[in-house]
Parts: structure tokens; sequence; C-alpha cells
């Protein structure tokens, strides 16, 4: 690719994350309900000592201003103070992230690991009971609704057969030094396979709640590639030298089956980083997602406007992989 | 204009040859009828639903299905928290998931459309704006957006229609902006644009009809999933208002008694899982059907 | 019980050298929510304080019958209605080793009450709990003297809720390191914080013992506290159940019953502090008259609601106070379940067919919502209930004397001090913050205002009572019931009772 495309993406970049901080900013901004009085709860409270805490907040002075402020401090990534945890809104969400990353590159590990074999079977028993089944097992898959499906996994395996841990991401057991905050690395680097277990069993309810849907989109989307590949002249003309299928299928067929199932789970993963709120609920996943929520509800202006700038941002890097990936693997396009 | 009124005739016998072929499909057949089982059962839920959806009863609070100890089986699918029927509560809750699915999508399609094409179409500032909102909404993750719309506007039906809907109608725009773009070149097109055809006319009666097709697959399959949002919405406690039943809150609601009542979500989460796995069967049909890059 | 989980650590503890774990006691407790931050003076939360108050003490402190006590104070004397003397305890040791003294204690209240006390301009979101507290100073080197500005007879109520902090380590690691780190003097000292997961506390050593009124004294019986973060109700029961937590908060009413049967859990309860009752909008157009207020009051079948959704886990009420309450009535008018009596007033009232209302509610209350909708439905109030988002509705509601639009209002009001202070004024007084219902009398008006600066208490209880008399004959609420605060036990837990200030003590706690 060359430099100036990539300095046409960077600048695409710009208006992009301009109107989602306006649509953010003015979202809150006009949704009804008033953070000085959430914080203050159930309790008596002067007008001098209201005003006192609305002045602390940076709420007394007009939108349009707070809006500026916002703007200008965001250039130089000063996000603002959350209202409730009183330190930097990005500390906040940074100390949230590594258990949402871990969530969701896992989720997407376990679906590429399962849907690659699975959508290549499919394609090269095409039209078998076993791609007659993997394809509507994949449409199961994306048919269950997360939140439902969440809650029966966790009855069945945590509560009644006790297989599996109900709930967070690891136990107390043993205490591991938090060094990049993905307790995957951290309990391997601590020599604690104790804790690396119990961290692994922690996840995978999780994962495969979260990965379900997505590994049915990426089945679907190798068995059709793959499909498409193995029409190829190429191909054909590997066969026609008495390759053997063996060798034809996995050296020739499969890396150039596997470029579109590359891109789009790059695509996918911005959704599974942005859909992470229903599976961190059910089960008690303390990632930023279900923070966002929280702090939706409880008008919690700085760290909302932040975590949607963060995903924005995500989104479009993430696009920006997968145009990227697509390139490098499959050299006959040109971005 | 002779040229031009032959075109979608051309068009409609794809459209017929698609959908014999996706009648023949005997899968895709049988989830389309379960489609229609489920709208007739929305559309006529008062005569199916064997009690009042809303009449609570106490002392049935919790009461479990008919083949269990303690339950009757004049409530088969047993009660929930405040003793109304799980059977009559899906039967109406129906009403919501297919009614806020289909409304969803005709807005945000005729939307994504009219976007689409005049993005395709007129190319220049106009794509360029419409690009560039389309890739604005792209960035806010789905779920965090609607819940953001759902707190600034309340409860409401009608709140969530358009908090779905605000979204939506980028994926239909980007399609059709793409289909739009390749159309606009064909031969066809050139032509009416010599005859002097007014540049509405080119996109609604030339290009339309044939972007179509890909627009009623992609439409099908995003109703499945604004079905399954509309009930993660509900779910989150920002869905439709009680006393209507949705599916969404009915597994909301009962999540918390999943230790001692498993029917209170159970059943509502299967109602979602059936309608919305049909659809996608069918919809998977109908893109066999029509689109044959994809077909196999 | 052999499970997957056990058995993946076990492969894995094979596969290479472990070091055995010493034998330590854990107490874990499955918790609804995480500390918003670990700074006393920081926040409005009340569980983020249920957390912190095991790492920090106070001043002074309540005891299991929810009488204040001294904690760090030796002893208090009030010299005269707006000055407060307390001795500091000697021997006191925050958990960097430095001793506490009286500057200690003064330097907390002044962060919290003073304008600007926390440094950069900013002042306490704690100050208004603090109410008007004139000055603090040291006098005779361990006697901490706090000065009013008017009588406030709630102070010593109030002071338990702050906890002492250490002058030296806030200077030294700012307002940024007391939200995540901590220096306090009490029986536990952070181990670890894993945000939005748990809260992992060990032991204090050199812990002076906590109060001398709530033996036993010394330090805590266990080697490590977890708050372990689980905010849906299911899993945090699943939890206690499955045995991986000692204690849970919030136990749902339905789930009693599991708990209860489980042989190895047992539920404990307390009354609770949170009066749920329901607002009619004085100002609109059916609830300005009192017949349709009486009217709705004798609609709501309480004891119903109470056995039947709440578990019988409530206290019914008939004004806005818990019966714990200071000055709570005990001889109140009580609005007796009367529907036909409901549609006879209705009629009276002009509206023989009934009428439609809707009703306002947050989704935590749904169920108990819709029970009562559904039974003010049948005595002619055709009510439909709107589930609404907390703060959407507490703007809607709870307008300070502005217009407001909407029938009724099912909500509800904490009172942690349990003093009607904190209840009564903001729910009653003209105009004031809580006052949903739109509410105005002045001489409601008159007897808060002089009960709040009111020393004698029996004078004040006399008019918090007249007061209860006439708000129950107005009727601007239906007040409803206090549901209890339930907490799943686990029966290895010993010497550990919950407490109606929601917090979760747990110095004297042991696992056996």
């Amino acid at each position: 690719m060359s430099l100036s495309k990539l300095l046409e993406r960077i600048a695409q970049l710009v208006p992009v994350l301009l109107g989602v901080s306006v649509i953010a900013f003015t979202m809150m901004a006009l949704t009804p309900g008033d953070p000085v009085q959430i914080m203050i709860g159930d309790q008596a409270i002067t007008a001098e000592q209201e005003a006192q805490l609305r002045h602390d907040m940076g709420l007394d002075r007009p939108m349009v201003e707070r809006f500026f402020i916002f703007l200008g401090n965001t250039t130089h990534f000063d996000f603002g103070e959350s209202f409730y945890h009183k330190r930097p809104v990005a500390d906040v969400i940074a100390e949230r992230l590594p258990a949402t990353i871990e969530l969701s590159l896992v989720a997407l590990v376990v679906a590429l690991a399962t849907a690659i074999p699975l959508g290549v079977l499919a394609a090269i028993k095409k039209n078998s009971i076993f791609d007659r089944i993997a394809t509507v097992g994949s449409l199961l898959g994306v048919s269950l609704p997360g939140f439902w499906f969440g809650i029966l996994l966790l009855m069945l395996f945590a509560v009644h057969l006790h297989l599996l841990p109900v709930s967070g991401r690891i136990g107390f057991d043993s205490e591991v030094p938090s060094v990049t905050g993905f307790l995957l690395i951290d309990t391997l680097v601590a020599g604690n396979m104790k804790a690396f277990g119990d961290a692994v069993a922690h996840l995978i309810l999780p994962a495969i709640t979260l990965g379900l849907p997505m590994t049915a989109i990426l089945m679907r989307v190798t068995r059709t590639s793959m499909l498409e590949v193995l029409r190829q002249d190429y191909v054909t003309f590997a066969d026609a030298k008495g390759l053997s299928r063996r060798r034809v299928l996995f050296r020739h067929a499969l890396k150039n089956a596997l470029i579109p199932t590359v891109s789009v789970a790059a695509i996918e993963t911005g959704s599974l980083l942005g859909g992470n709120m229903i599976v961190e609920t059910v089960y008690g996943w303390p990632g930023l997602g279900r923070l966002v929520v929280e702090s939706i509800f409880l008008r919690n202006y700085p760290l909302v406007q932040a975590a949607v700038l963060f995903y924005a941002v995500t989104y479009v890097l993430l696009n920006f992989v997968a145009d990227l990936l697509y390139t490098v693997l499959n050299p006959r396009v040109k971005l | 204009m002779s040229l031009a009124a032959e075109t979608p005739a051309a068009s409609e016998t794809i459209l017929r040859r698609n959908l014999a072929t996706f009648t023949g499909n005997r899968l895709a057949m049988l989830c389309a009828l379960i489609v229609v089982l489920f709208v007739v059962m929305a559309v006529f839920a008062p005569w199916i639903a064997p009690h009042d959806p809303n009449e609570t009863d106490l002392f049935r609070r919790l009461q479990p299905p008919g083949w269990m100890a303690g339950g009757e089986w004049s409530y088969v699918l047993g009660c929930d928290a405040l003793g109304r029927d799980i059977l009559s509560r899906i039967v109406y809750g129906a009403r919501i998931s297919i009614f806020i699915g289909i409304v969803v999508i005709l807005v945000a399609t005729t939307i994504g459309i009219l976007a689409g094409l005049a993005a395709g179409y007129l190319r220049g500032w106009v794509d360029m704006l419409i690009s560039r909102i389309v890739d604005i909404l792209l960035g806010f993750p789905y779920l965090i957006f609607a819940i953001g719309l759902m707190a600034m506007m309340g409860p409401g039906l009608w709140n969530i229609i358009f908090a779905l809907a605000y979204k939506e109608w980028v994926i239909p725009a980007r399609v059709v902006r793409g289909e739009t773009l390749v159309t606009r070149e064909l031969e066809y097109v050139e032509a009416a644009r010599a005859l002097g055809a007014s540049r509405g006319h080119i996109m609604l009666r030339e290009i339309l009809p044939n972007v179509l097709s890909p627009v009623i697959v992609v439409a099908t399959i995003r109703m499945a999933h604004v079905i399954i949002l509309e009930a993660s919405l509900s779910f989150l406690g920002l869905g439709v208002q009680p006393p209507t039943a949705s599916w969404g809150s009915m597994v909301a609601d009962g999540r918390a008694f999943m230790l001692e009542a498993w029917w209170v979500s159970t059943f509502p989460g299967l109602a979602i899982l059936f309608l919305v796995l049909a659809i996608n069967v069918a919809s998977q049909g109908l893109r066999d059907a029509f689109d044959p890059r994809f077909s196999e | 019980m052999k499970t997957l989980h056990k058995m993946l650590t076990a492969a894995a503890v094979a596969a290479c050298f472990g070091t055995p774990a010493a034998w330590a006691t854990d107490l874990t407790v499955g918790f609804t929510l995480d500390a918003n931050t670990l700074d006393p003076a920081n926040h409005r939360k009340r569980e983020t304080e249920t957390i912190i108050r095991n790492m920090y003490d106070g001043i002074l402190t309540r005891d299991a019958n929810m009488k204040v006590v001294p904690q760090i104070a030796e002893s208090m004397v009030q010299v005269s209605p707006t000055v407060y003397d307390f001795k500091i305890r000697k021997g006191i040791k925050f958990h960097d080793g430095s001793d506490l003294t009286a500057d200690d204690v003064k330097f907390t209240i002044d962060r919290i009450t003073e304008d600007g006390g926390m440094g950069n301009g900013q002042t306490s979101p704690r100050q208004s709990l603090m109410g008007p507290v004139a000055g603090t100073e040291v006098i005779d080197g361990d006697t901490v003297r706090i000065t009013l500005k008017e009588p406030w007879p709630i102070l010593p109520a109030m002071l338990p809720f702050e906890e002492v902090v250490s002058k030296a380590w806030i200077e030294k690691v700012g307002n940024e390191g007391a939200a995540t780190s901590e220096n306090g003097t009490g029986p536990f000292k952070l181990a670890e914080w894993r945000k939005g997961d748990a809260i992992i506390m060990d032991r204090f050593d050199e812990y002076y013992g906590g109060s001398t009124e709530i033996p036993p004294v010394g330090k805590a019986c266990v080697d490590r506290v977890i708050f372990k973060i689980i905010p849906e109700s299911a899993s945090r029961v699943a939890a206690l159940l499955a045995g991986d937590v000692d204690i849970i908060n919030e136990l749902p009413p339905f789930s009693v019953k599991q708990v209860e049967n489980n042989p190895d859990t047992v539920v404990m309860k307390v009354n609770g502090t949170r009066s749920f009752f329901i607002a009619m909008n004085m100002q609109g157009k059916y609830f300005a008259d009192h017949r349709v207020r009486e009217a709705a009051a004798h609609a709501i079948d309480k004891q119903l609601i109470i056995d039947k959704i709440l578990g019988g886990n409530a206290a019914p009420i008939e004004g806005i106070l818990s019966p714990d309450a200071f000055a709570a009535s005990t001889d109140l008018h009580k609005y007796s379940y009367d529907p036909e009596l409901s549609k006879k007033l209705l009629a009276e009232a002009g509206y023989p067919d009934g009428i439609d209302i809707t009703m306002d509610v947050e989704g935590a209350f749904k169920d108990t919502a819709e029970a009562t909708a559904s039974l003010l439905s049948k005595a002619g109030f055709h009510t439909k209930v709107v589930v609404g988002e907390g703060a959407q509705l507490s703007e809607k509601w709870r307008t300070k004397g502005g217009e407001k639009t909407g029938d009724m209002y099912f909500t509800s009001w904490g009172n942690g001090s349990l003093d009607p202070f904190d209840i009564f004024t903001p729910t009653h007084k003209t105009n004031d913050r809580g006052n949903s219902a739109g509410y105005s009398n002045p001489e409601v008006d008159k007897l808060l205002d002089e009960a709040a600066v009111e020393v004698d208490t029996v004078k004040r209880a006399g008019m918090y009572h007249q007061a209860e008399v006439i708000v129950n004959k107005d009727l601007p609420y239906i007040y409803l019931w206090v549901p209890a605060d339930l907490y799943g036990v686990s029966k290895r837990l010993k010497g550990w009772k919950p407490s109606a200030d929601s917090r979760i003590n747990l110095h004297d706690a042991c696992i056996e």
C-alpha cells in the first residue's frame, strides 16, 4: 500500500472522530437526568452545597462552552475526570480494557479455530450430510440470543454441574502480580500454572457465548470462499498435474480461501469489543462494556464520551487492518 | 422511453425466476412457513392466547409448567413472577418482536435505498456527505448507541424503533451504493440518460429495480438481527413498556428466578430462537436464490 | 466435588513446581457493586463505603443494635448545643505504621467540611453529609473539637459514615493516590484491587482492636477478606450455594427458600432503612383531590404484596419513617385495603367509571409496581405502569417546585442514618429535592425546620410525630413498606451479623 493511501486513510479518521465526538457529547447533554442529583442520592443538602458540587463537576458552565472544553482537552488526550471514580477517565477505562480485550481475543481465537476447519470441511464435502448440518448449525449460532444462551450455559455448567466457576475472571487462591492486565499472560509470566488454569476455566463460558455468532459467520465465509477457490483454474490445473489432493487443498486453496475469512474476522472483532456488555453482564466479567452501560445510566458524561471515542478509533483501525490483511495476503488486490 | 420500460419488466422476470428457485428449497420454504405462522400468531393473538397476558394472580406466582408437579394444564408453560400465563405472554410478545422487526427494517431500508442511490448515482459531495455520515454511525457500537438514544428519549415503542432504525439504515445504504456504482455504468442506464430521462427517473425506475434483490436479502437477514437487538434492549431494561409482553423483557425478568423457576425465561428465549432461526434459514434460501454469487 | 475447574488446576500444578499455599482463612463476600474509589472523602456511594469501612475506622461507629459508640475517639462530650469534643485514643496505628494523632482527625474533618477542602479548589462531595460544621480544632493535644454554625443534633449519628485518614499520607500521595490505595486504621489493609472484579484485603496485625464497646476487642479473626463483585443476583446466589462465597448481600426474597433449604447456608435479615412509597402528583388533574388520593390508598393490599412478592420480608408503613427510625410513630391511621370504599370515593370525586392513570417506576422495582398497579386497576384506577430509567424519572418527578407531569411515581428513599432529617425533610418540605408529590404544607415545613435544629430529643421526637400525623392525613404519598435487608450466609461463618445501616463489618467474623 502506498504512503499516500495510508495518509488518506488517516485523514479520513479526523471527520469521523469529530462527528463521533459531537454525537456522543450532544447525546449525553440532551439526555434528561442530572449527574449532581444522582450523585447526592437520598440525602438532605443545601442549595449552596449543591451548587458547589455542580461547579466541581464542571456542570455549571453552558453546554456549548462545555463542548469546546471537551473538544480542546480531547485533542491532547485529556478526557477529564470520571464523576464517580474521581480519577482520570483514561485510567478508569484502561483498568477495564484488558478484561474486555482478553475476552474478545480468546473468543476470536476460539471462533477461528472452529470456523476454519468446519468451513473447509463443509466446502470439500459440499452438499453432504456434514455440510447440511454445518449450515444449519451456523444459522443456529447466529440465531441464539446471547443474553439468553449465556444464562442457560451458566446455569447448566456452573450451577447445576459445578464444572466451571460462576462469575469473574479468576479465583483468589493465588495472587498474581499484574504486569499486562491480561491474566492469561500474567499468570504465565508469574509461572503460576494453577492460576493460569483457573483463568482459563473462568474464560470458557463467556468466550463461547461471545464467540458463537462469530464462529457461525466465519464458517459461512470460509465455506463460500473455499468453494470459489476450488473452482479456480489453478486448482483444477494442480489437480491435473497429479499433485495430491491434500497438497492442493492445503498449499494452494486454503491459503487463498482464508483471505476473506481473516478480513471479516478483523471487522467482526470490532463488534465483539462493542457488543460485550451483554456477556459481561451475564458473567460478571469486569470489562469496559458493562462500565459504559453503567455510566450511561449514571450520566457519567466524561466516561461515556471517552469510551465512545475509543470504540470509534478501534472500529476504524480494525477496518484498516482488515484492508491491510487483504492486500498483504492477496498481492493481486491493490488498495 | 421504450427502452426504459423494458428493463423493469426484465428484472421482474428475474425476480420471478428467483422466487421459483426459492420455493424449490424445501427447508427454506418450511422456515418461511414458520415465520408466517409466527405472524399469524401475532395478528390473531387475542384468539390464540388461552389467557389475558396481563392478568396477574399472585397466588399463581411462579407456577411450574403443566407437566410438572404443582402445574396446571390450563397454564401449560407455567406462570411468571406476577402469576401471568407465560404461553399467553409469548403469543402476545410475538406482536412486539415482529412489529418492531418489520417497521425498523422498512424504515431503515427505505432510507438506506434513497441514501445509497443518491450517493452511488449522484457521486460528488452527496456521496462524500452520506459516506461520512455512514462512517460516523458505523464507528458507534450498535447496542451502546441504542442504549444512549433510549436514555435520551425515554421509554416507548416508537422510541425503540427510532433508536434501532437510526443506525440500521447504514447497512442497506452501503449495499445499494455499491450496486448503484456498478449499475449506473450499464448500457441501458447510459441509454436512458442519453434519451434525457431525469435523474430521479433513472435512479428510481432504472437502477432501483436492479439493486432490489440484494437489498431484500440483506433486509431479511437484518430483520433477524433487529429482533435480537430489540430483545437485548428489553433485557437491559430499556425496551417496551410493561405490562406489554416482550420476549426480551420476559427473559430479563426471569433470569433472577433461574435457580427456582427456570421456565420463566427459558420459554420466551426459545421463542426468540425459533423465530430468528426460521428467518435466518429462510433468508439463506432467499440469498441462494437471488444472489448466485453465494449459492452452492 | 470433582470439578473440571479443579482438574484443570491440578493438571497445571503437576506441570510445574507449585509452592504449597500456606493455610489461611479467607472470607469472601459476594457483593453487588465495586467501590468507585478508596478515598473516604471523595464519593457518595453506600456500597463504596461498605468496602472502605473495613479498612478505615471512624471517629464513631455503630454497634449491632445501631447504637452510636466511640471508635477512634475514646469519648464524646457535647459541651454545648453547637460544640462537641472528642478525646482521641492513644496507640492507634495507620497501616503504614505511623501513629494516629488528633491532627489527623482534624485534617479528616476539614478535608470533608471546608470549601475547597480536597485541595485544587475541589470540595468533598460528602460535605453536605456533615451538616453545618463551622470548624474543627485540636485542643490540649488529644482532643478534637467540632463547632457547628447552628445546633444539629444528628452530628453523632452522621459521624460513623466518615473515616479518618492520615494527614501526612494524603499530603504525600495526593487525591490520586488516595483513590486507588489506602492507609487506614481499620482491621484490614488493602492487598489488591482488581477493579470491577474484586477487592482483596489482608488482616492488619497491629490493629488497635476497635471500639471497646463492641467485644471482642482485638485483631480481626480471618486472615483475608475478599469482596467479590457479582452484580447479577442469580449468580450471587449461585456462588453462595456453590460455597464460593460466605456472605452475599441483596439476597432476592424469592431465593430465600433455596438458601434455607441448602444444608450449608442460612438467611440472615435485618430491618432495612429504605422506605417505599407512591407519589401522587398533587399538581395534576386527579390527585389534587384528597378523595382521589384516599381512594388510591385504600386500593392497595400491602400485606398481600409483602407476603407474595417480598416473601413476608418487609414492614408496612403508614408514614415515611421506617419503624426503626428515630421518632417513628406507631399510632398512625391505617388506610385499610378496601377496594369498594375506593370506588365509592372515586365516584364521590366525580369519577364513577374510574380513571386512567400511569405509574412511573424504575426497572428494579417493576414487579412490585406491576402488582400494585393491578390492585389499583381493580379498584377503578386503570393503571398503566411505565418503566423508566432512574435518572430520567428523578428529573421528571423531583422538580423542586417546578411543574411536573405524570400521575403516580412508585419510588423509594433511603435513610441510612435512621434520622428523620435525611428522609422527612427532602421528601415532604415544600419544593425540596425529593418532594416528588409536589406537597406543600406550611405547618409541616415549620415543624421540619424546627426539628432539624432542636437539641432536646423528647421535644424533637414530638415535632416529628406531629408532622407524621399531619402528613398521614394529607396523604401526598401512599406509604407502602420498608423491605428487610436480606443476606445469604454460609454456616461456617461465625461472629457476624448484618447491620441495619447496610455496613458489612467483618472485624469479628470468623470462618470455621
